[in-house]
């Protein structure tokens, strides 16, 4: 019993076969596609190790799945989440179809700058000493807090990561928000405009999914990326109907689930022009498998002198992130995973996303006493009596 | 730990024996989902006729008539269903082939129009799956299949998945009461068809799984509102024996409405309250699904509370306990339900 | 209270409400009943049909949500997909086939639930509900005599009603209340209990289901409430228009139909402060001191004391009185000399 996780539950052979009869699909042979190690139907992934590592342990977004960002305010790390999803697509010569933005946004893919696990070597081989060994497979369940990437492939990958990257093609690329990416896939985006039209604003972009998959061979793996749905720059007053925009994510759904292999989507949403709390966007979330909030910290960069940053090399949180629903879990029932109900902060940097439990910061005006303390270890006996 | 039931006691009084022309309402919130309670009806109903993995005789209660089910979805496919039926033991889609179960689609084609290629996509799809699914080593030994099983297996998924396009697909067309009218006479064809090939004493059980999508996904702007909703499921339910609805029951849905004396509320929250309470009121038993008050816990799902609803007839012979009771998923699907306080 | 006016008040309230649920003297021909979740009106219906059925009226349900008819209705109406002209022209036609030869008889019509109709999306604009309802009431032209009818009408205070159509009519449950001539509004035994046992210790009172305000939750009713043991029953608060005029305001409490037999003629309804787990009897004044907490401090008073305490006249008591100068506590001003006074203008 000991030698595994008590919540990761053993999959029974039916169980696993179940799962895996049922996602017929070309999954070795696609890049970018691995079985998730929780119930080996085939994920793929976001293009940010750290929220790969969020979704209930399946260490990658499932295929067929939608996951929905929901960002408060007017910051956009929700658009630099949508980026690194575009920009994995594109290395991993999947299909990215983008909705509603002009072909610019593609011109503004984050430069690739390796695979995720090389940039996890360079920084853990700083903090090799404390790192403990532990089992591989335990590893790649996805461990968090340790700032350990958990999508990391076993060992015998990690090896041979560095030079013969094409004998095991890599999950996960690590990328670089302040250079653009030059892929030759890049081209190969196609951008859906929304086009007016009496009725749905929706339907035309529907029949242009639709007839992609279609057209496609069967190998081809699809991402459809949404930017900010619904913002009123981009998309007509009518969209936000409910029968036009609601009718849309059901028809989307039906799509996912024709293709429960092949496609994968990402939607960005304001929540600041669709609050959280109006039925609408309530209904979004019901359609949608996975949900994500994030709750970007006011004025973060004025505080960085002061917020919770434990260290001067790790960087202070820019905002809390929120898990509403995770993919496939949700769908089961719910509940049973280890990530559920933790609070995250997440911290955007030039080079990655990352997703930390969020612990609350030392109250301001008290880094002297933090400062002076932490060099003696614990305060002496002597200091604390009065 | 050892293995659950796939019923858990403490639920089966309420999930079997439902009395004629009773409604029973499921209500979810977005972090708790109702999918799992639905599969325990499914089993409820159809296990003892289906179950190979347990002996007819000390699963199938004496006397307990057999049924028949007819499940509506509007928001999961049927490969999900599936899916999940099968980690409970249930296969659907053989049960599907000797017509004790019948599943109607409304998702694939509810609102888009019938692209007429996707019939074909799957099959392919599956037949290029054998492939690599067959060399694939069998990831758990000892209790997973043997190679012919797992052949056996996938020869008789593609056949399924040829006629997972024969199930009867749900259409909205159109506006207003005629588009409902539509759909309601697909499920109608499908429950007289089960009927007639029934024999008497078998209860024809209807779940519809998140109608309320379409009162969502329609609304006033149709011609849609509660009240022809409402409607619509009393025209289901005259054919049924006894009828399960799942709705969402979320805050935002019904306490901006319900709670709100101004009026100043969207339309689609007015409607979805009107339709849920309205559904409340006429059923026989609520089960409520939602969140732990306290935040999340590692062991424990969500709270299941089983109140009566307005429909609720005192004279009746079955009686039914009111209960609040704590439920946890496990990974691997198995079910625990438990009190408060207790483990 | 006084006993005497309690006494008086069981009485005529007692007469009052078993006229109304027995329908004799037409003493309400349209009834309000509004429920919610938390206490349903089928109880309070199941208690009407019961009485119609003893008393032999016609009894007309018009179903907007009850799937099956229920128990000792003469005639059932389903209302899918029908006009209210249709629905109304059936329930007419209803009454005529089922009496036939026999001598007039009384008739109740129930209508189980009045929300869909107003909510309903496919209705004529040109809907008018008072002459909807007035149309089930008043003697229809070519009825054989006068047949006194009474409607019963169920409103679900829960469900929300759509914005309004027009903006300057007045909305459906002000004018279904303001054409009742009885109000009755049903609440939960236990939930009344509980409340009471908050109020009594100076709580909040508790809020149940829907006004709990909590993710996922509809309704709350649970059987065991905690600290109401096994209250059961059905609390009716009774407003009621007499042909005067006047008003009456009272709460009775209808036991579980469980209680007393089908059949049972005398009244089962009791006034909500005759009962003993709502009102319970005051404890014999026998305690006097005995119970008081003791201390070596003297915290009682003598009977003197109390005497000379009650006796002190607190500087604001002859204000309060009406007879005294200060009637009331008015300011009264003498007039001197030095005012002048204006016939037209000053008044005293």
């Amino acid at each position: 019993m000991s030698f595994r996780k008590r919540n990761v539950g053993l999959s029974t052979g039916a169980d696993r076969s179940a799962a895996v009869s049922s996602q017929s699909a070309p999954i070795e042979s696609s890049p970018g596609i691995r079985p998730s190690p929780d119930d080996g139907r085939p994920t793929t992934s976001t293009g940010a190790p750290s929220l790969d590592n969020l979704l209930a342990g399946h260490a990658g977004l499932p295929m067929g799945k939608t996951i929905l960002i929901e960002e408060n305010g007017t910051t956009d790390f929700a658009g630099a989440l949508l980026r690194y999803y575009a920009a994995e697509g594109v290395v991993q010569e999947q299909k990215i179809h983008v909705v509603g933005v002009p072909e610019q946004w593609g011109r503004s893919l984050p430069g690739l700058i390796g695979t995720a696990e090389s940039l996890e070597e360079k920084r853990s081989d700083r903090r090799k000493d404390e790192k403990m060994k532990i089992a591989w497979r335990y590893e790649r369940l996805g461990e968090f807090g340790a700032g350990v990437a958990g999508s990391r492939d076993p060992p015998s990958q990690i090896t041979a990561a560095g030079g013969e990257s094409e004998a095991k093609p890599a999950f996960c690329h690590a990328f670089d928000l302040t250079k653009r990416l030059t892929h030759a896939g890049i081209s190969n985006m196609s951008f859906i405009p929304l086009v007016p039209s009496k009725d749905s604003p929706f339907a035309a972009i529907l029949k242009e999914l639709q007839g992609a998959l279609l057209s496609s061979p069967a190998n081809t793996i699809h991402r459809i990326v949404m930017p900010t749905l619904l913002n009123p720059t981009l998309y007509p007053p009518s969209a936000s109907q409910p029968e036009h925009v609601l009718q849309f994510f059901h028809s989307l759904k039906a799509l996912m689930s024709a293709y429960p292999t092949r496609v994968t989507a990402m939607i960005t949403i304001p929540l600041s022009l669709f609050p959280r709390s109006s039925g609408l966007i309530r209904w979004i979330e019901l359609l949608c498998d996975g949900i994500i909030e994030l709750c970007p910290f006011p004025h973060s960069a004025d505080t960085v002198a002061t917020s919770g940053a434990a260290t001067s090399v790790e960087e202070p949180p820019q905002g809390m992130l929120k898990t509403h629903k995770l993919p496939v879990l949700h769908e089961r029932g719910g509940g049973s995973d280890q990530n559920v109900g933790q609070d995250w902060a997440f911290t955007l940097s030039r080079r990655r996303f990352e997703i930390k439990p969020f612990s609350l910061p030392p109250a301001e005006g008290d880094t002297e006493a933090q400062d002076a303390a932490t060099p003696g270890g614990m305060p002496k006996k002597s200091d604390l009596e009065f | 730990m050892p293995s659950q039931p796939p019923l858990p006691p403490l639920l089966t009084p309420y999930l079997s024996d439902l009395p004629e022309s009773s409604l029973t309402v499921i209500s979810s919130v977005l972090g708790a989902t109702s999918n799992w309670l639905v599969l325990r009806y499914l089993h409820a109903s159809l296990s003892n006729t289906a179950n190979s993995n347990t002996s007819p005789e000390n699963n199938g209660s004496i006397g307990r008539t057999s049924r028949k089910v007819v499940l509506v979805s509007f928001m999961r496919s049927w490969d999900f269903w599936k899916t999940e039926a099968k980690r409970l033991g249930l296969d659907l889609a053989r049960l599907r082939d000797k017509r004790q179960f019948v599943f109607v689609d409304g998702l694939s084609e509810l609102f888009t129009p019938s692209a007429s290629a996707f019939s074909t996509v799957p099959v392919g799809s599956a037949n290029h799956a054998t492939l690599p699914l067959r060399n694939r080593p069998t990831p758990v030994p000892g209790r997973g299949p043997p190679a012919a099983g797992s052949l056996d297996r996938s020869a008789q998924d593609r056949r399924v998945q040829g006629d997972a396009s024969n199930s009867v697909r749900l259409h909205f067309r159109g506006r207003g009461t005629a588009a409902l009218d539509a759909i309601e006479k697909d499920i109608i064809s499908e429950l007289h068809r089960q009927r007639a090939s029934s024999d008497e004493n078998e209860e024809l059980l209807l779940i519809i799984d998140q109608l309320d999508l379409l009162l969502a996904a329609t609304g006033p702007g149709l011609g849609i509102g509660a009240t022809e909703m409402a409607d619509w499921v009393m025209g289901l339910q005259q054919h049924a024996h006894a009828t399960v609805l799942t709705i969402a029951a979320d805050s935002p849905l019904i306490h901006n409405a319900a709670t709100n004396v101004h009026g100043d509320c969207t339309p689609i929250e007015t409607e979805h309250a009107a339709l849920a309470l309205g559904l409340a009121h006429r059923a026989r038993t609520v089960m409520q699904l939602r969140m732990l008050e306290t935040g999340a816990a590692r062991d424990v799902s969500g709270v299941l509370r089983i109140s009566r609803g307005g429909g609720w007839n005192a004279e009746a012979k079955h009686s039914l306990d009111e209960k609040e009771l704590l439920y946890y998923i496990q990974r691997d699907g198995g079910l625990r339900v438990f009190g408060r306080g207790e483990s | 209270m006084a006993p005497s006016n309690l006494s008086h008040r069981r009485t005529h309230n007692l007469l009052l409400i078993s006229k109304l649920l027995s329908l004799r003297d037409t003493a309400s021909p349209f009834t309000l009943l509004q429920d919610s979740l938390e206490q349903p009106a089928a109880p309070l219906v199941k208690e009407y049909i019961r009485r119609a059925k003893l008393s032999k009226v016609h009894v007309t349900f018009i179903s907007y949500e009850t799937l099956k008819r229920p128990d000792g209705v003469d005639a059932f109406i389903s209302t899918r997909r029908k006009t209210p002209t249709e629905i109304i022209r059936e329930a007419s036609s209803a009454y005529h086939q089922g009496t036939g030869t026999e001598p007039v008889r009384r008739r109740l019509i129930i209508i189980d639930s009045i929300n869909p109709l107003l909510n309903s999306k496919t209705l004529d604009p040109g809907f008018h509900l008072p002459s909807f309802l007035g149309s089930f009431i008043a003697p229809s032209a070519s009825s054989n005599g006068r047949a006194e009818a009474s409607l019963v009408v169920t409103y679900h205070q829960d469900i929300p009603s759509q914005s309004q159509r027009d903006h300057y009519s007045p909305p459906p449950l002000s004018m279904l209340t303001y054409l009742a001539t009885s109000i009755i509004t049903l609440h939960s035994f236990s939930h009344i209990l509980a409340r009471k046992a908050a109020r009594d210790r100076s709580f909040v009172p508790p809020v149940f289901g829907l006004e709990e305000v909590q993710d996922g939750v509809l309704l709350s009713r649970l059987d065991k409430l905690a600290g109401t043991g096994t209250a059961e029953g059905v609390v009716l608060e009774l407003e009621h228009r007499r042909k005067s005029g006047r008003g009456v305001l009272e709460w009775y409490l209808l036991p579980p139909a469980s209680r007393y037999s089908p059949h049972h003629v005398k009244e089962v309804v009791t006034l909500l402060d005759d009962n003993v787990l709502y009102n319970p009897p005051k404890e014999a004044e026998t305690s006097g001191g005995n119970d008081e907490p003791q201390s070596t401090f003297e915290l009682g008073l003598t009977d003197r004391q109390r005497r000379d305490r009650e006796g002190v006249v607190l500087p604001y008591f002859d204000a309060q009185q009406g007879d005294g100068p200060g009637e009331g506590g008015r300011i009264l001003y003498d007039m001197g000399e030095e005012d002048d006074f204006d016939e037209e203008e000053d008044e005293i």
